[in-house]
């Protein structure tokens, strides 16, 4: 049934969700609804520079668990009001910008870390923890997370599950979907739902991978039980400078072929003569890529044996230690105001990922496609994520303030514009949508165009388990 | 809204940044995005940008314990706190500071503290009179101690009595200024109050300060402000600490193991972590908790607990909880806000005493 919101209505909703989770957990407040508008995403953020407000949700609820997540879903359901989960907003897809108004639920009062079980190696949590927290926890007891990307400090363990993020040693230890042993999930409908008691098994498919990934639009995700690992008894670094990307990628494929290496970053030409330069202090023409490999002792001496034999043979100038090291202790740097690209620029990450038969492919596609189309975009890309298969591009576009319209409106445009140019380009050659930063409401445009008819499948999934489409609309295509 | 180009900068560069999300005592305990440094900041923006009014963002700006746990975590240098301080002094400004804010305001201009208050209690009253009279050393207790936690007040006396130490205590004690700082940040009341506590202090050869907040604001503030003090300021804990080095504590370790709440106060703004922990090691076995020296974890004061009592509480069970993650027994305080916030808590894990506790044996 469709209705039209009234004042009267809205307060017996209102008196309703305070029931479920408390008064002081549910704000009708400018300050609380403006601040769960603006996300990481730049058209928000640009949005907000103009002296624009972005959609806001209409209440914002902060419930302490699953059994209140559920009451909440519940309400929601019955007045058909939408639900778009909030972490902590560090997305860059627009993935928790409640676009249809309604109720924004934060989860971050679900922040409990209920067991550090050095046993079973795991930390159970709510999902409302940040992640350095949990990395907090882990090192209390001598262990470590290792997730480490750049929002470890500003991302919920929730918010990585939802946008199936990744961090800078992923190639040893694995994405945050290789992370989580089980979960506790709350449908649209209310029901409180957990995962299976292990994660590989034969029951069936995988419903820890149905959630992972689901940006908020099946379910929420209360708790879950992270991975966690022995501190590595050493950690080296080695730079390298290749002359041409082509050699870096015959490298990394074949050492993958023999061993994991936690880190490996291959930056462009482009964004070695910027980022790298500026942060880490290599003046060198080329294409930098740092190695980073741990673990036990006698096996790091072995790795870096079969590294250097490797790398050597197709002609990568040994740096040292030096710049890797400078680079591991700067790894957060890159973010932060002054450092990190911010407006009036106009930017965006369009990460994908493909087999080794296509991503340099992919690359020089993107490359060309956005600075023929864009000549007043910058394209930068590094390649951050590699596996013995493929790898994956973290490739940027840079428009500077000059070239950015004032309108938002006719900004808003070209962004998007820039976007579907890029990520059209990669989808052309055999790339997928997003590696690692999630669909949100930037892509979800693209989604079908990558999938075809295999979106029926998640479009079977929502149907059946959100039905009345409360769940995060407009994200994920969905 | 009237906003310093520096301010305005910091304002801008943190509105869209999220690196200090773990970081905020308050949001930790709140879990509200609200509590974030980006969150302010992005209302500040607004503000400055006509999207919003400043008196709709006001109870959030107060919600900030300005203890700078986000501006030593940013590695780029911008300052949470200088903008939130200045957003405090333009809301006095414009007039809409929120009312349970002016109050506190009101009861500083009207009796030097914000809780109004005129007398301590008659212990204090007593052991301030056998100080009265002029000595070369000034032990400035502070209004926390004075009014809010007079037991602790009397046992910093206590503590300097121990060491034979000849010193004065005023009963007309001038309010430092940190109060109305962190009121209504840098208005002209607040450093004419700072101008007139200079003053009294200028009288000393030595001022001994019992609160690590008017320790930061002598020390720290007053500089800023560009108002001297002619005379030593030493931190209590410092002296103290001075005191044991010269023998004129005797120390008895008894083998409690413990751990030390920071002061940011101290350890922060102005570098002074290990003074504290050579008396602690004098008296008790060290041992540390999570997030210690200058990245310590604020744990409430008595101040914030006038108009957000449930925040302060949660902030201080947090600090607890670090506490008790590691085993500890037992807090050693050396900030009387802390102390008197950490007590609040009700639990029974862990025991909460001052550094005057530890060494009187109490």
């Amino acid at each position: 049934m469709q209705y039209q919101m009234n004042e009267f209505l809205f307060a017996m909703i209102l008196t309703e969700l305070e029931d479920a989770v408390g008064k002081e957990n549910c704000s009708t407040r400018a300050i609380d609804k403006v601040t769960h508008s603006v996300d990481y995403y730049w058209l928000s953020r640009m949005w907000a520079d103009r002296g624009c407000r972005m959609p806001e949700a209409d209440i914002v609820v902060c419930p302490e668990n699953a059994q209140e997540v559920s009451k909440v879903l519940k309400i929601a359901n019955y007045y058909k009001l939408p639900v778009t989960t909030w972490g902590a907003g560090g997305g860059t897809q627009g993935g928790a910008i409640p676009v249809a108004g309604g109720i924004i639920l934060d989860t971050k009062r679900m922040n409990k870390i209920y067991e550090v079980n050095t046993e079973g190696m795991y930390i159970e949590c709510g999902t409302g923890a940040i992640y350095k927290h949990i990395e907090y926890a882990a090192n209390e007891v001598g262990k470590a997370t290792m997730h480490y990307p750049s929002s470890l400090t500003c991302s919920t363990v929730g918010g990585f599950l939802a946008h199936r993020g990744i961090g800078v040693v992923s190639t040893k230890y694995g994405k945050i979907d290789d992370m989580v042993l089980k979960m506790e999930v709350v449908l649209p409908n209310g029901d409180i739902i957990e995962t299976s008691a292990a994660p590989k098994h034969a029951a069936g498919p995988d419903l820890n991978q149905i959630f992972i990934g689901s940006e908020g639009t099946l379910g929420v995700i209360t708790k879950a039980q992270i991975r966690i690992f022995d501190q590595p008894e050493e950690r080296r670094f080695r730079g390298f400078l290749f002359q041409d990307m082509h050699g870096a990628f015959q490298a990394s494929r074949e050492l993958l072929q023999k061993f994991k290496p936690s880190v490996m970053r291959l930056y462009d030409e482009a964004e070695t003569a910027s980022l790298i330069k500026k942060i880490v202090g290599v003046e060198r023409k080329g294409a930098f890529m740092n190695i980073a490999y741990e673990g036990v002792k006698e096996m790091v001496e072995v790795e870096e044996k079969i590294l250097l034999e490797t790398f050597a043979k197709y002609g990568a100038e040994d740096l040292g230690s030096e710049y890797g090291e400078k680079w591991w202790k700067e790894k957060i740097t890159f973010f932060y105001p002054g450092h990190m690209m911010d407006i009036p620029q106009m930017f965006g990450t369009m990460d994908t990922i493909a087999p080794y038969g296509k991503i340099e492919e992919i690359y020089w596609a993107m490359k060309e496609a956005i600075e023929t189309n864009f000549p007043q975009a910058k394209f930068i890309a590094h390649f951050s994520h590699w596996y013995e298969w493929g790898s994956m591009i973290y490739d940027r576009f840079i428009v500077e303030g000059k070239d950015v319209p004032e309108d938002p409106v006719e900004a808003l445009r070209l962004h998007q514009a820039i976007w579907t140019c890029g990520v059209r380009a990669a989808l052309a050659h055999g790339g997928v949508v997003n590696d690692h930063h999630g669909v949100g409401i930037k892509l979800g445009r693209l989604m079908k165009e990558q999938y075809g008819p295999a979106m029926q499948v998640f479009e079977g999934l929502k149907k059946s388990l959100d039905p009345n489409g409360i769940m995060n609309p407009f994200k994920l295509g969905l | 809204m009237i906003m310093s180009e520096k301010c305005k900068q910091h304002v801008d560069s943190c509105r869209f940044c999220w690196m200090c999300h773990h970081i905020c005592p308050i949001g930790n305990a709140t879990g509200q995005e609200r509590n974030t440094a980006r969150a302010r900041a992005l209302g500040i923006s607004l503000v400055n940008r006509g999207a919003i009014e400043l008196a709709e963002i006001m109870d959030n700006i107060y919600e900030c314990c300005t203890c700078g746990a986000c501006v030593r975590d940013c590695i780029t240098g911008w300052d949470p706190v200088m903008f939130t301080k200045e957003a405090r002094l333009q809301a006095a400004l414009e007039g809409v500071t929120p009312d349970y804010i002016n109050a506190l305001i009101d009861n500083c201009l009207e009796t030097g503290n914000a809780y109004g208050k005129t007398a301590t209690c008659d212990t204090l009253t007593a052991a301030i009179k056998a100080h009265a009279d002029k000595k070369d050393t000034l032990l400035l207790l502070g209004v926390d101690a004075k009014f809010m936690a007079c037991k602790q007040a009397v046992k910093a006396i206590k503590v300097l009595d121990k060491a034979a130490v000849e010193f004065t205590v005023l009963d007309n004690e001038p309010a430092s200024g940190a109060q109305l700082d962190f009121l209504i940040g840098a208005a002209d009341e607040t450093k004419q109050q700072m101008t007139a506590c200079a003053k009294v202090l200028g009288e000393y050869k030595k001022v001994v300060v019992y609160d690590p907040t008017d320790a930061k604001a002598i020390k720290q503030l007053y500089k800023e402000y560009g108002i001297e003090v002619d005379a030593e300021v030493v931190t209590y804990t410092s002296f103290v600490a001075g005191l044991l080095k010269d023998g004129k504590l005797e120390p008895t370790n008894s083998g409690e193991s413990v751990v030390f709440q920071d002061p940011y106060q101290l350890s922060r703004d102005l570098e002074e972590t290990e003074e504290a922990r050579e008396i602690v090691m004098s008296y008790a076995v060290l041992g540390e908790m999570l997030l210690n020296r200058a990245e310590t974890v604020w744990a409430g004061n008595i101040l914030m607990a006038q108009y957000i009592p449930d925040i302060v509480k949660k902030v201080a069970e947090r600090r607890i909880f670090n506490a008790t993650s590691i085993g500890a027994d037992t807090i050693v305080t050396a900030c009387v806000g802390e102390y008197v916030s950490l007590n609040a808590v009700e639990q029974d894990k862990v025991k909460i005493i001052s550094i005057e506790d530890l060494i009187l044996g109490e």
